[in-house]
């Protein structure tokens, strides 16, 4: 077929519905263009082609000195870019599809690292409340990093503060806080492609959970990190665990999972330095480890969380061990973490003793109770290759298991 | 949910306005102009609203309480209009002997009790209460202290108690007829939020605290009726028979159904991006409660309905509490809602900020109906009286911009002005 020289001017009026042809590969990325002697002439018509998506700018200069004819005469150089355009609908927009970033997001992941930035910069220069978490759209979960307190809390703090004539650790603290603050939002401004990566997985993997996401970003939740407020015996104290900083620095942005959640399961004994290695390790062990908490009634969360804290110093030793080797085992595929990190977690809090007796209970009753049912199989009856599309981040065409998932990799 | 920007109804010249907006059309009613141009002054408005109530106890219940423990100065004296300072744009009745510290709470009283009483709670540590009287005196009555702050109070239903929530992790009720009160509640940390739920079966208060629980209390028991855990800690609620509204840290937002025994009902994925701030539950046209308004930080609101028919198109957000109006290349200066409160007549909305202003929208209409001028100080709290005559709100610090700004002396004002006619719905076009 001709080529239509409309629709390489970018104008077409058939559309979809011309009777020439619409070669798709001018549009595509220059290297895409068939590799020929005609490869010249279409580096120039690609280009020409990009010319036309902006407001025309067309050089018969350029479109001439081509070797016009030459190029675009003969269907047979246009094998190829034939198939091609057969393959794919004829597209006068292919040419923004280049425009498509070679990191391969798509167009919703793009909106949403866009918004992050855009909301980021809404924050720094708006002057609002610095403490709050925050998610770039509505049913989303909250990106992890940020730090919630109220104004009440910070209030409450400093009442109490200036009542043991404290208040330079107030401000201290506080002027922490705002430093951690500001770092994570400079992060989230300009996000690298590892960043946007764990921003987009953090973002999706917990979608489809979002009610753990509320349960877990508490944990973290009440420890003010003032270092040394244990003095103060009076009302605060014991809901703010004064310890030295216990959440993971936002410096470990990529902290997957849902909230506040990623930073504290796994440190759960204060004292221990709380960065963990592996990002992806550790957040895909505050996942399960979210996920085996969620079998339990919350009250124990609530007993974890405020009561047992000297309690967990020691569990933070045991704890920040069993995270250790997960993520070796986890880089083969983001979820494989998941069971193993839960079973693991799950030991560590039992070895700390305090609450984490109610935790380990549950989760260990759990999947020897409903895993056996209809509803989920066992781990033992599954074959490998379907063990590895489960622990997949996605499902690959014709390899989709037709069993049910293990309740182990599920969150719920 | 889409975000709207709503309309505002653009006023008089003489009121300078951040929002540019499109212009809109001049009100349709002209009787509605002249009354504001020709507005009286507020004790004489006050007045003639309040007025319409029955008012004639009210001279009589003053022996409802016992002996009032004084402020010190009492008195019904005004403060001399310092014309110099901004502390009242809007010119509205102020209430005498105002606390000391920020006011974290205004609750007036219930429409079984004559007369309109309001409460204040405080980060003096104290709860006061006033009588406020038809020609918008208010006189001291009462106060009571706890030991910490006091984050949140409100009445019975019957008017003759009041549960005050603090820092110091309890909760107390004050018997007004007798000016004592008993502590009622225990929490492990902090307690934020409390609201007396009526129930045909039962009755009891509802705690809210950070320590991520929600407690319901018989107020003759220590220990509470039943415990419901949070996600996270509550930072605030608001309870309309059958339904009560819990929002907490980390955008987590639950509503619970009141019917035989409190039990949560949906958990709600937050339509907001940042932390929750205030919650309000407005009614439908027969008086049920059937949404909620969730306030936060970033100068939004939104609307949402619990079931409504068509929820992509019903639940909205709103902006509001922001500095430059539709101006997109200025960076807006964004502030928190820090209190909402529907009328219960006309049912359109309060909302009161950080940015020292207070705002009344229509939300069936997703219009604004009215923005005030700026107050020097944030205002932390807002309620109306159980008939919608008088809109209380407070301005005092509300922590915002950390303590850098606070200022210990600065004085902490109550106003109340009247609701009456300002918030009448608008006429949907």
């Amino acid at each position: 077929m001709t080529i239509c020289q409309f629709f390489l001017q970018g104008r077409c009026r058939f559309g979809d519905r011309c009777w020439n042809e619409h070669p798709r590969g001018g549009g595509g990325r220059p290297h895409s263009g068939p590799v020929r002697g005609a490869g010249g002439g279409w580096g120039a018509a690609s280009q020409r082609y990009a010319n036309v998506i902006q407001p025309p700018i067309f050089k018969h200069s350029t479109w001439g000195g081509s070797g016009d004819g030459g190029g675009f005469s003969g269907a047979s150089d246009f094998g190829s870019p034939g198939n091609k355009s057969a393959v794919f609908s004829q597209n006068r927009f292919s040419a923004l599809s280049s425009a498509h970033p070679a990191d391969g997001f798509s167009d919703e992941e793009q909106r949403l690292l866009d918004c992050v930035a855009k909301d980021m910069a809404t924050w720094e220069s708006s002057g609002q409340w610095m403490f709050s978490c925050y998610s770039p759209e509505a049913g989303k979960p909250n990106v992890s990093g940020f730090r919630e307190f109220s104004a009440e809390e910070v209030r409450l703090e400093y009442y109490n503060c200036s009542a043991n004539n404290n208040t330079e650790n107030y401000i201290n603290s506080v002027n922490q806080l705002v430093q951690e603050w500001r770092n994570r939002l400079q992060e989230l401004k300009a996000l690298n492609a590892s960043g946007k990566e764990s921003l987009l997985s953090q973002l999706k993997n917990a979608v489809t959970q979002p009610l753990p996401s509320l349960g877990f970003g508490g944990q973290q939740a009440s420890s003010f990190g003032f270092p040394s407020f244990p003095v103060s015996s009076s009302s605060s104290a014991a809901s703010f665990s004064f310890k030295a900083n216990p959440s993971v620095p936002p410096g470990n942005a990529a902290a997957v999972g849902s909230s506040a959640a990623a930073s504290n399961p796994p440190t759960f004994g204060v004292t221990s330095s709380p960065s963990v290695p592996n990002p992806v390790g550790s957040g895909n062990s505050s996942a399960p480890s979210a996920a085996s908490f969620s079998f339990k009634t919350s009250g124990t969360t609530s007993g974890c969380g405020t009561s047992g804290l000297s309690g967990f110093g020691s569990s933070a030793a045991a704890n920040s061990s069993s995270t250790a080797p997960l993520p070796v085992s986890a880089t083969p595929s983001a979820a494989t973490g998941t069971s193993q990190s839960g079973a693991s977690s799950a030991s560590a809090a039992q070895t700390a003793g305090a609450s984490g007796h109610n935790v380990t209970s549950a989760p260990s009753a759990v999947p020897n109770g409903i895993a056996s049912d209809k509803l989920y199989t066992p781990r033992s009856e599954l074959t490998a290759e379907e063990l590895e599309q489960f622990e997949a981040k996605r499902f690959t065409l014709g390899k989709i298991p037709l069993k049910p998932p293990p309740i182990d990799l599920l969150y719920l | 949910m889409r975000e709207k920007q709503l309309r505002t109804r653009r006023p008089q010249s003489a009121v300078p306005t951040p929002a540019a907006g499109a212009p809109a059309p001049p009100p349709p009613l002209c009787s509605r102009r002249l009354r504001r141009e020709a507005r009286p002054a507020p004790c004489a408005a006050l007045r003639r609203a309040v007025s319409r109530e029955v008012s004639s106890a009210v001279r009589t219940r003053m022996s409802l309480f016992g002996s009032t423990s004084g402020f010190g100065t009492g008195g019904t004296s005004m403060f001399g209009s310092t014309t110099a300072d901004n502390h009242n744009p809007m010119k509205d009745i102020e209430v005498t002997s105002p606390p000391d510290d920020s006011i974290s709470c205004l609750a007036f009283s219930p429409p079984t009790l004559p007369g309109n009483f309001l409460i204040a709670g405080s980060w003096a540590n104290d709860v006061r209460c006033w009588e406020v009287q038809d020609n918008g005196q208010t006189i001291p009555k009462a106060q009571q202290m706890h030991t910490g702050p006091v984050l949140d109070g409100c009445w019975s239903d019957d008017g003759s108690k009041v549960f005050t929530a603090s820092c110091d992790k309890t909760a107390k009720m004050w018997d007004l007829n007798s000016n004592q009160a008993i502590q009622i509640a225990q929490h492990d940390a902090p307690v934020k939020t409390i609201h007396w739920i009526k129930a045909p079966n039962y009755s009891c208060v509802m705690t809210g605290s950070w320590d991520k629980t929600l407690k319901f209390w018989d107020t003759r028991s220590p220990t509470p009726m039943m415990t419901l855990q949070l996600p996270e800690r509550c930072y605030c609620a608001d309870v309309v028979h059958p339904m009560a509204a819990v929002a907490t840290a980390e955008r987590g937002l639950i509503v619970y159904q009141l019917e035989n025994q409190p039990s949560e009902f949906r958990r709600i994925e937050s339509p907001l991006k940042h932390q929750h701030r205030c919650v309000a539950i407005f009614k439908d046209k027969v008086n049920k409660p059937t949404g909620f308004a969730l306030g936060s930080i970033e100068g939004r609101v939104a609307i949402h309905y619990i079931n409504p028919p068509n929820p992509a198109k019903d639940n909205f957000t709103f902006k509001c509490h922001r500095s430059n109006g539709t101006n997109t290349s200025a960076p807006q200066d964004i502030y928190a809602v820090n209190g909402i409160a529907f009328h219960p007549v006309h049912g359109t909305l309060a909302t009161v900020g950080s940015d020292g202003r207070f705002s009344f929208w229509d939300k069936d209409a997703r219009t604004k109906l009215k923005t005030s001028e700026q107050l020097d100080q944030p205002i932390s709290a807002c309620c109306f009286n159980h008939n919608g005559n008088i809109f209380a709100y407070a301005s005092s610090y509300d922590w915002s911009k950390g303590h850098e700004f606070y200022n210990p002396q600065k004085k902490n004002y109550i106003f109340l002005r009247n609701a009456a006619e300002e918030l009448k719905p608008r006429n949907k076009k």
